[in-house]
C-alpha cells in the first residue's frame, strides 16, 4: 500500500500533475505517514527522474516547469506539517535569486528558482531588473548561502561582475556563494569574474548548489 | 615565443605568438571565419581541423559537439583554441563567411515621384556694366527663387565656374531649399540616389535614377559586422567592449556599403559624384552604429534610443563615398528596438491605410510585430534568436547557394530543394520550418518537441541531420514569435479569427510555406489567402522614401502614431511563452 503510494507520488511529479501531487501529499498527512520518508522516497525520486528525462532530451521547458510546480505544491502541503511536528527537514540551503538591473527577462531565473525550491532549498526570488544592492541586503537579511544572478543580455551580464566587486569592497565576499547564469553566460565568464559557480540550465544549477552546500558543510 | 600556423586550405602560413587565440590569428590573416557568437564558444561555427600539431584538451562545448557528431575528434573551435605550438590546420568551407547572398523577390509598390533632389539646367544672362547684378542673384532669378541656401565654398567657386561654363550651368537643389552642387552644363548627366536596407545580417541597396524614380540596378552583401556578433545585442556588447570598438563596427559596415556602391556604380558607368541622395533604412542599433552614435542607452532597460527622426546629413559627414554634398536621410526609428526598418516596412505595406485588423511580422533575428487595429498601431520586438537565419542549428546556414529552403514529403520520402540548384549542404530557416512540420506530421517528433527515435537524430540527407537541440532551438524561436502575436492580440481584445490579414516581411519571402508555418504554430491559423508576403519591406520603404518627399512626411507622422509595448515585462509572458513551446497549430 505505502510503496504503491510512494510510486504514485513520483509519477505525479514526473507527469507534472499538480493537483494529483497535492492530493497525494494531503493523503500522506491525513494517514500520518512518515513525512520525511514521503519526501525522500516519494516525491524526490520523481523530480530526479525528471532530471534524467531532461538530460536525455525527452523533456523540455514546459515539462520541467509543470514538474517543478507539482513538486512545490506537494511541498507546500508537507512543510507546514513538519514545522508543526517540530521535525527538522534538513534544509538544503538558502538562496536569494533575481535578474540583474537593466534586464527585464526572467523565465530562466524563474525556472532555476522553482527547481531549487522543488529540491528543498529556501528561495527568495527578488524578481527582474533588480538593483545590485538589493541582492546584498536581502542576502544579509536572510543569511543566505547563495546569491544567484541571472542575466539574459550580453550587455547586462556586467552586473554579475559588479556585484562580486561590491561584495569584495564591503568585505562580504566570503559570506555568500555567488552563482551566475543566463543565455549569454559561460563558465569562462564565471571564472573571469570569480563567481563561485555557473550552470547551463536549471537542473545543473540544482546539482551545483547541492555540491557547493556539501563542500560548505564539510568545511565547517 | 613565435609559432608557425600553416593553413594549406587557404594557402597561408601565419606567425603567431604563443598564447594567442587561433580565431584571432586566422582572422588577422584575412581568413573570413564565421564568428557569430563573438568568440564565446557558443555557436560552434568556427571549427578547424588539426592536421599536424598538438591537439588541446577539449572544452565542455567541444565534447558536446562531438556527441552531436558535429565535430570530429581532431576538430576544435578556433575561438577557444589557445596556440601552444606549431600547427598545421584546415579551415573547412562551412567555417567561413560566404559572399553574395541570394535575394528574395522584392515586391514593388508604386508611389508618385516627388524627388527631394532636383536638377536644373540654366542659361544665365552674362553680366553687363549697365546693370551689374550679383552672380548669385542672377542665378536665383534664373531659378525663379527668392531664397536658397548655399555653402561658402560653392559661392567661392561661382564666378570662375560661370565663366568657364560660358554661363550655362547645371544646378542641383535639395528640397527646394538649398543649392548643393553647381557644374558646367557640358558636364550634365542623369542624377542618382541610393536606397539602402542596412540589415543586421545582410546589406542591400538599389540604385535609383532620381528624375524617373526607376531602379537601375541593385547590390547585396553580407554585413561585415556579423563577424563581431550575430544579433544586435552582441553588436552592442562588442561596441561597448572597448574604446575603439564602436568605431570599428562603423568602419566595417561603411566599408562594405562603400564597396557595394562602387561596384554598382562601376557596373552602370556612373560616377560617384552623380549620386546626390541616400536613404538608409535600418534597425535602431544599425542606425546608431552607422552614424557613430553611442549605443549604451540601448544596452540596458528601458532600452532607449538616442534618436528617432533625424535632420539631413551630408555624405561627407556620414562617410559615404558619393558626392560629398549628397544628402543622407535615415528612416526614423519608431521606439527602442523597433527601428527605421520597421517604419519603412509599415510605410511600404500601407498598413495604416487598411481597413480592419492586420498584423505585420518581420521575421528576423529580432522578430518585430506590429498590429493595426481600428485607428491604432502597436509595435513590439521579440528576441527570436538567429535560428531562423540558420544559426544555432547544427546543419543550419543562411539562405545561400546550397541551402535547403523547401522540403516536401513525397510518399514518405523527403524531397529537398536547395538554393541556386546546388547540392544541399545545409538548411536555412524556411527549410527548417518545413522539416519540423513534416516530422511532426509523421509522428517522428512529439508535439512537445522530443525526437521519438533512439538515436535522437533525424536524418535529412548525406551529412545533414537534425539533433534534439536543433528542434529545441526552433521551438524557442517559434514560441517567441507566437507569444508576441498572442499577447498583441490579447492585449487589444482580438482573436486570431478577427484578423483580416497577416503581412510577412523579411528574408523568408515567398519561400515560407504557410501551411507548415501554421502547423507548427508560427503563424495563427487563418485563411491562407490572408497571409501576404511583402519581401524585403525595409528596402521597399527605403526606395519609396528616396523617390518621394511626401513619403518622408508620411513615415514621420506614421511613427508618431505607433505605440510601443514591451513583451518581456508582461505578467502573462512566461505563461504564454511556455505554452507556445508546444509545436501545434493555433489556438
Amino acid at each position: 500500500m505505502k510503496e504503491e503510494m510512494l510510486e504514485k507520488m513520483a509519477r505525479a511529479i514526473v507527469d507534472g500533475q499538480r493537483a494529483e501531487a497535492e492530493s497525494l501529499a494531503r493523503e500522506a498527512v491525513m494517514n500520518r505517514l512518515d513525512l520525511l520518508e514521503v519526501i525522500e522516497r516519494g516525491f524526490v525520486p520523481g523530480i530526479q527522474k525528471v532530471g534524467e528525462l531532461w538530460e536525455k532530451g525527452d523533456y523540455f521547458l514546459p515539462e520541467l516547469i509543470s514538474s517543478a510546480e507539482s513538486m512545490k505544491a506537494a511541498m507546500a502541503v508537507i512543510q507546514p506539517e513538519l514545522r508543526r511536528a517540530k521535525i527538522d527537514a534538513p534544509s538544503k540551503g538558502k538562496a536569494v535569486i533575481g535578474t540583474v538591473e537593466g534586464d527585464i527577462h526572467d523565465i530562466g531565473k524563474n525556472l532555476v528558482a522553482s527547481m531549487l525550491q522543488a529540491h528543498g532549498f529556501e528561495v527568495h526570488d527578488l524578481g527582474a531588473d533588480i538593483k545590485l544592492g538589493k541582492f546584498i541586503d536581502k542576502a544579509q537579511e536572510t543569511r543566505a548561502d547563495f546569491i544567484c544572478l541571472s542575466a539574459l543580455l550580453t550587455t547586462t551580464m556586467l552586473g554579475q561582475k559588479r556585484l562580486i566587486e561590491m561584495l569584495k569592497a564591503s568585505g562580504l565576499r566570503e559570506q555568500f556563494m555567488v552563482l551566475v547564469g543566463g543565455a549569454p553566460v559561460t563558465q569562462s565568464w564565471a571564472d573571469d569574474i570569480e563567481a563561485d559557480g555557473y550552470a547551463e540550465n536549471a537542473l545543473a544549477a540544482v546539482s551545483l548548489a547541492v555540491r557547493l552546500m556539501e563542500r560548505k558543510r564539510a568545511k565547517k | 615565443m613565435a609559432c608557425t600556423i600553416r593553413v594549406p586550405s587557404h594557402r597561408k602560413t601565419i606567425l603567431a605568438q604563443k598564447g594567442e587565440v587561433l580565431a584571432e590569428v586566422l582572422r588577422r590573416a584575412g581568413i573570413p571565419l564565421v564568428l557569430f557568437c563573438n568568440q564565446r564558444g557558443l555557436c560552434g561555427k568556427c571549427s578547424v581541423e588539426v592536421i599536424k600539431g598538438k591537439l588541446p584538451a577539449p572544452a565542455e562545448k567541444e565534447k558536446f559537439l562531438w556527441k552531436q557528431k558535429i565535430l570530429s575528434r581532431n576538430q576544435r573551435l578556433s575561438c577557444l583554441f589557445e596556440i601552444k605550438s606549431d600547427l598545421e590546420i584546415g579551415v573547412p568551407f562551412r567555417s567561413t563567411v560566404q559572399e553574395v547572398p541570394i535575394l528574395p523577390a522584392l515586391k514593388r509598390t508604386s508611389v508618385s515621384i516627388y524627388p527631394a533632389v532636383k536638377k536644373y539646367v540654366l542659361g544665365i544672362p552674362r553680366p553687363r556694366i549697365s546693370s551689374p547684378e550679383s552672380l548669385f542673384e542672377l542665378l536665383l532669378d534664373g531659378l525663379g527663387e527668392k531664397h536658397l541656401k548655399v555653402s561658402p565654398s560653392l559661392l567661392g567657386e561661382l564666378a570662375s565656374m560661370l565663366e568657364k561654363a560660358k554661363y550655362k550651368v547645371v544646378v542641383i537643389i535639395h528640397r527646394d531649399k538649398e543649392i548643393i552642387d553647381l557644374r558646367p552644363a557640358t558636364e550634365d548627366s542623369p542624377i542618382f540616389g541610393l536606397a539602402i536596407d542596412a540589415g543586421t545580417t545582410t546589406l542591400v541597396m538599389e540604385l535609383v535614377e532620381l528624375d524617373s524614380g526607376k531602379t537601375v540596378d541593385s547590390q547585396a552583401a553580407f554585413n561585415a559586422q556579423a563577424s563581431r556578433g550575430a544579433d544586435v545585442i552582441s553588436r552592442i556588447t562588442y561596441a561597448l567592449s572597448g574604446q575603439e570598438k564602436a568605431g570599428e563596427l562603423r568602419t566595417l559596415v561603411l566599408n562594405t556599403l562603400n564597396r557595394m556602391i562602387s561596384q554598382v556604380l562601376e557596373r552602370n558607368n556612373i560616377l560617384p559624384s552623380s549620386v546626390y541622395e541616400i536613404v538608409v533604412s535600418g534597425n535602431t542599433v544599425m542606425n546608431h552604429l552607422l552614424l557613430g552614435v553611442p549605443v549604451h542607452s540601448l544596452a540596458v532597460a528601458p532600452y532607449q534610443a538616442v534618436f528617432s527622426r533625424l535632420p539631413y546629413f551630408s555624405a561627407q559627414e556620414t562617410g559615404f563615398a558619393v558626392h560629398p554634398e549628397a544628402r543622407v536621410y535615415v528612416s526614423p526609428n519608431v521606439k527602442s528596438f523597433v527601428g527605421g526598418d520597421i517604419a519603412s516596412g509599415l510605410l511600404a505595406s500601407r498598413l495604416d491605410r487598411l481597413k480592419g485588423n492586420f498584423l505585420f511580422i518581420d521575421l528576423g533575428t529580432n522578430g518585430e510585430i506590429a498590429l493595426k487595429t481600428g485607428k491604432s498601431l502597436i509595435a513590439t520586438s521579440t528576441a527570436a534568436g538567429p535560428a531562423f537565419e540558420g544559426m544555432n542549428i547544427s546543419c543550419g546556414m543562411p539562405a545561400l547557394a546550397g541551402a535547403v529552403y523547401k522540403v516536401e514529403d513525397v510518399s514518405g520520402k523527403l524531397k529537398l530543394r536547395a538554393l541556386a540548384g546546388k547540392p544541399a549542404r545545409g538548411v536555412c530557416g524556411t527549410g527548417l520550418i518545413d522539416l519540423i512540420a513534416i516530422f511532426l506530421k509523421r509522428g517522428e517528433i512529439s508535439p512537445r518537441g522530443a525526437i521519438l527515435n533512439r538515436e535522437k537524430r533525424l536524418h535529412i540527407a548525406k551529412g545533414i541531420s537534425l539533433t534534439q537541440d536543433d528542434i529545441r532551438q526552433v521551438q524557442l524561436a517559434c514560441a517567441a514569435i507566437k507569444t508576441g502575436i498572442r499577447l498583441m492580440l490579447k492585449r487589444n481584445g482580438l482573436r486570431e479569427a478577427e484578423l483580416d490579414g497577416v503581412y510577412i516581411a523579411g528574408a523568408f519571402g515567398n519561400y515560407l510555406n504557410i501551411e507548415n508555418s501554421m502547423r507548427i504554430g508560427l503563424l495563427p491559423s487563418i485563411e491562407e489567402r490572408r497571409v501576404i508576403f511583402v519581401g524585403n519591406s525595409s528596402l521597399a520603404g527605403a526606395r519609396q522614401l528616396l523617390v518621394s518627399l511626401k513619403e518622408r512626411e508620411r513615415v514621420e507622422s506614421l511613427i508618431k502614431k505607433v505605440s510601443y509595448r514591451t513583451l518581456a515585462s508582461d505578467p502573462l509572458f512566461q505563461d504564454h511563452f511556455v505554452k507556445a513551446l508546444e509545436l501545434k497549430s493555433w489556438p
